[in-house]
């Protein structure tokens, strides 16, 4: 007691200005954090609302039910999983996971490459695809339509077709990763291929189970890209419901003539949209931070 | 066990790396060597020497950009390191965090595929040896830098190759652990028998490691020798120079001759070349002229008084070292000198009386003396 009267008073004036400023952050935060959260919120309570199927003028259902996640994976005439919007999930999920294995391999390679190789004309590619970057995807989509058109991999063909555009230039995303290997020292690389490594298990049993969350990093941002994709994927699949992917379908049940019918339903796919990738974010969050920093910090 | 031999070896940098050509750097420069089976050969030299890119081009982690390795009499420019059946200790050890101790020292031999109770025993035998039997289960991270580098060595050790290479081991140690692990080195090698290639720009862990010593400065071999020989027979100025701590005195002076004797008047003095190194120079038909007179520190005495065979110097630095002092002095013309007196050869008050200012006299015999060559820096006397 004695001890705490006797203590100079600007230390609790301190804490007390740390508390304030504490509290401060955290109201401006939590504030921050209902505006983001509230479009989801809206969409989740409309995907249970059961009384109408379009828009209101209000939030909370009158009747909730499961009616529309129902109607979205099962109909009379196609049977459980037969549905249009099935079809989609399908698509898309088989698009994303192709890409995400294809891309994250030749990424990691590449990356390995260019940290680790000296060759001609290496700082130079480098240069080259750095530019090439710059330029947006969408300049392309023009001859890659016609490209693919030939070779018969749009409209109801369109899930190879838009693995092969997601994966095409995935080598060019190698900055992040080839930044994390470049700090791991290459002494390891030596020290391993004279223990009689091969170059491909140094990075197999050396390089990557070290390089763990950019790989991980790598693996969301390829399942990512395609899994959210719209302008690409209405583009090939354009004129056939088969070869749709899920944003695109969803987005048709907005237009004037559907949206009445749909409304529900739609927000119904939303929520069934985020589910993989907020399962995916949830369980791999603790390196995807590690490798997003870790990457940026250290390259 | 095997021999190794280097012929015309050279390495340029710039040449076929994918950087540019403009600056090409010659690292290494004619090299030829032969290293016997189970024989402790020593590079040496000061950084940038091209040491450590010759063990590499032996390792196999660089290009050889001309002549040829041979392992055991065959040809290894075009073989991968994991082809030539070598072992290497690096600098920074360069384990793999993410495996344990017993993980990273069997990594080898669980690529060759052998049964794991074959890799249990090896990995357990090398730990034994190197006393880390207790840390196996460790991360590398949870280990001090001495435990690393056993470890490091355990790792090369499982794997039975042919040659044993080592890369400024000891580096990252402090000094009293080099020391330590040094020691241990020794017994490592009259363990495993075999042929040792050994890195350091630290002279003593030359001396002391080596069966033969190659100094190297700048791409080029200087002397390829035994301690013994470095040390006494240096052929140039440099080894002369590298060998030995403090470094080797270096006085311009005249040699003359009078009467069937030599004599060298560094400083004033005037000193007789006696003994051994008075017939060498006879034999070698050496004439009067100006040569570059070398004495080590220790071959320095401190003279009771002025005579003619005396140099006058003042005290500058006086380092006690324990077992010696290490005394810094300057002659009038201002060069440096550095005399090593054991402290028992000196009373406490004698010793106590060399401070800064002290003027002294200091002497050498013509026994102990080095002659080179003013313009190529070749020992006269080999």
């Amino acid at each position: 007691m004695s001890n705490s009267n006797n203590m100079p008073k600007r230390h609790m004036g301190l804490r007390t200005a740390n508390t304030v400023s504490n509290v401060l952050i955290y109201i401006l935060l939590v504030v921050i954090c209902i505006v983001w959260l509230i479009p989801f919120i809206f969409i989740l309570l409309q995907s249970f609302r059961v009384e109408s199927t379009c828009q209101v003028g209000y939030v909370i259902p009158h009747t909730w039910g499961l009616k529309n996640y129902v109607n979205l994976l099962y109909s009379e005439s196609s049977g459980l999983f037969g549905t249009a919007f099935s079809k989609w999930y399908l698509n898309t999920f088989i698009i994303a996971l192709c890409t995400a294995v294809i891309q994250t391999v030749i990424v990691l390679c590449m990356s390995y490459a260019l940290s680790r190789f000296r060759f001609k004309m290496r700082k130079a590619l480098m240069q080259f695809m750095l530019i090439l970057g710059f330029f947006p995807g969408m300049l392309t989509m023009i001859i890659l339509y016609r490209v693919l058109k030939d070779l018969g991999l749009t409209q109801a063909n369109a899930v190879p077709g838009l693995i092969l555009v997601y994966v095409a230039s995935s080598g060019m995303g190698y900055y992040v990763s080839k930044g994390f290997f470049d700090t791991i020292p290459k002494s390891l690389d030596e020290a391993a291929r004279i223990d009689g490594a091969t170059r491909a298990q140094v990075l197999w049993r050396i390089i990557l189970p070290l390089a763990k969350p950019i790989v991980i990093y790598t693996v969301l941002t390829a399942f990512m890209a395609p899994w959210g994709d719209y302008v690409f994927a209405s583009y090939i699949s354009m004129g056939s419901t088969a070869g749709k992917n899920v944003a695109v379908g969803l987005y048709e049940w907005l237009s004037q003539d559907q949206i009445m019918n749909n409304y529900t339903m739609f927000c119904a796919g939303g929520v069934l949209v985020a589910i993989p990738v907020t399962v995916l974010f949830m369980c791999l969050q603790k390196y995807y931070v590690e490798g997003v920093t870790g990457g940026a910090v250290k390259g | 066990m095997a021999s190794v031999k280097l012929t015309n070896v050279k390495k340029i940098y710039g040449s076929n790396d994918g950087t540019r050509n403009a600056d090409q750097v010659v690292a290494v420069k004619d090299f030829n060597l032969e290293i016997k089976d189970k024989e402790f050969v020593v590079f040496v030299g000061p950084s940038g020497c091209g040491k450590s890119t010759t063990l590499r081009m032996i390792a196999g982690l660089e290009d050889i950009s001309e002549g040829t390795v041979e392992i055991d009499g065959e040809v290894v420019n075009d073989l991968q390191p994991k082809d030539r059946n070598i072992a290497m200790v690096f600098q920074n050890y360069a384990l793999y965090p993410h495996m344990t101790v017993y993980d990273n020292i069997a990594f080898s031999l669980r690529l060759q595929k052998l049964p794991e109770d074959v890799i249990f025993n090896k990995v357990t035998n090398a730990a034994e040896i190197l006393g880390i039997t207790d840390y196996l289960m460790r991360k590398p991270r949870a280990l001090s830098g001495g435990q690393r580098q056993r470890v490091a060595i355990g790792r090369a050790m499982v794997r039975d190759s042919k040659v044993f290479l080592m890369d400024e081991p000891l580096s990252n140690l402090d000094a009293k652990l080099r020391n330590q692990m040094r020691a241990e080195i020794i017994l490592l090698r009259q363990k495993l028998d075999t042929t040792f290639i050994y890195v350091t720009h630290d002279q003593t862990e030359a001396m002391t490691l080596g069966d033969r010593i190659v100094i190297m400065k700048d791409g080029y071999i200087m002397q390829v020798g035994t301690p013994t020989e470095v040390f006494e027979m240096p052929e140039n100025l440099f080894v002369a120079e590298f060998i030995g701590a403090p470094k080797m005195n270096i006085m311009h002076t005249q040699l003359t001759r009078e009467g069937g004797k030599y004599f060298v008047s560094p400083f004033g003095a005037k000193i007789e070349v006696d003994g051994i190194k008075g017939d060498m120079l006879a034999k070698a038909g050496a004439g009067t002229g100006e040569v570059i007179l070398g004495v080590r520190p220790e071959h320095i005495a401190l003279a009771d008084a002025a005579a003619p065979n005396t140099i006058p110097v003042t005290l500058e630095v006086n380092e006690m070292m324990g077992s010696e002092l290490h005394l810094h002095v300057y002659t009038e013309d201002g060069t440096r000198l550095i005399v090593r007196v054991p402290t028992m050869d000196l009373s406490t008050e004698r010793r106590e009386s060399l401070v800064q200012g002290t003027k002294l006299n200091i002497t050498f015999s013509g026994k102990v003396m080095h002659f080179f060559d003013p313009e190529s820096e070749k020992n006269l006397l080999t």
